[in-house]
């Protein structure tokens, strides 16, 4: 993946992630009503922020290619193979993709 | 050689009660500004969407400029202490996916401050010739 083409994948991701309820809701509050210090509150946003990109990068490799399993989806973002799983569980148990059979006794992932 | 020709795109985000007079009596009054920017009215800062900077990044723009009423001065109340809020995300956005995140801005200019306007133009301009073209210009136009 030449590094021009992870930089349009990680913006369109971004764009994605920025029009995503979870982000919004995080980063449009103007006073945080929860028991929480500044720092850490900025700690957890950056941290979803990070997420919701990564997970924008998966979902947009798999509508833009079709079913793909964990070795390929770490070659279309750029991302480890072992974060790709840790977003895979975590959009899994959201209901946004599911298994779609197997691809060399690998697992393909497709958005429901 | 490349550098000398390097003309920056900048897109600049001006809130109509500040800002955009701001820049309105920087044209009136006659204050030298280079054309590198182009202006695009909104009703306050804090009507701006973060995907409006990304997106402008994405097609192009070298640099992208908010300007938004002094805190304090909004005449919405609050729309730039939203805003402010909302950029410090946001530049760590920019950084995320790679672009440099001096090429964003957010500054505050009244409608008094023509001078300032124009100089904020100036200085931002010489920024962006010294960080060069944006990635995705050179993309989008590989010459």
């Amino acid at each position: 993946m030449s590094e021009r083409e992870i930089l349009i994948r990680k913006t369109n991701a971004a764009i994605d992630a920025y029009k995503s309820q979870r982000l919004r809701w995080v980063t449009g509050r103007s006073q945080v009503k929860v028991e929480i210090d500044e720092e850490r509150y900025r700690q957890v946003v950056d941290s979803i922020m990070q997420d919701e990109i990564e997970r924008h990068m998966i979902i947009g490799a798999i509508k833009e290619k079709g079913p793909l399993t964990v070795e390929e989806l770490s070659q279309l973002t750029g991302l480890r193979p072992s974060r790709i799983m840790q977003h895979i569980i975590a959009l899994r148990r959201n209901g946004i993709i599911s298994e779609a059979g197997e691809k060399n006794r690998q697992y393909l992932y497709q958005l429901v | 050689m490349v550098e000398e020709k390097f003309e920056p795109l900048i897109v600049a985000f001006c809130c109509n009660w500040c800002a955009y007079a701001g820049a309105d009596l920087a044209g009136t009054s006659r204050f030298e500004y280079p054309t590198n920017i182009r202006i695009i009215r909104v009703m306050c800062t804090g009507r701006m969407d973060p995907t409006f900077v990304l997106e402008a990044l994405r097609a192009g723009a070298d640099g992208v400029l908010i300007a938004g009423c002094h805190p304090g001065d909004c005449h919405y109340q609050k729309g730039n202490y939203i805003m402010e809020k909302r950029f410090d995300y946001l530049k760590k956005a920019v950084k995320s996916i790679g672009i440099e995140p001096e090429r964003v801005k957010l500054e505050w200019v009244s409608a008094s401050e023509g001078a300032k306007f124009a100089a904020l133009v100036r200085e931002m301009t010489q920024q962006i010739k010294q960080l060069g073209p944006s990635p995705f210009r050179l993309i989008h136009n590989p010459k």
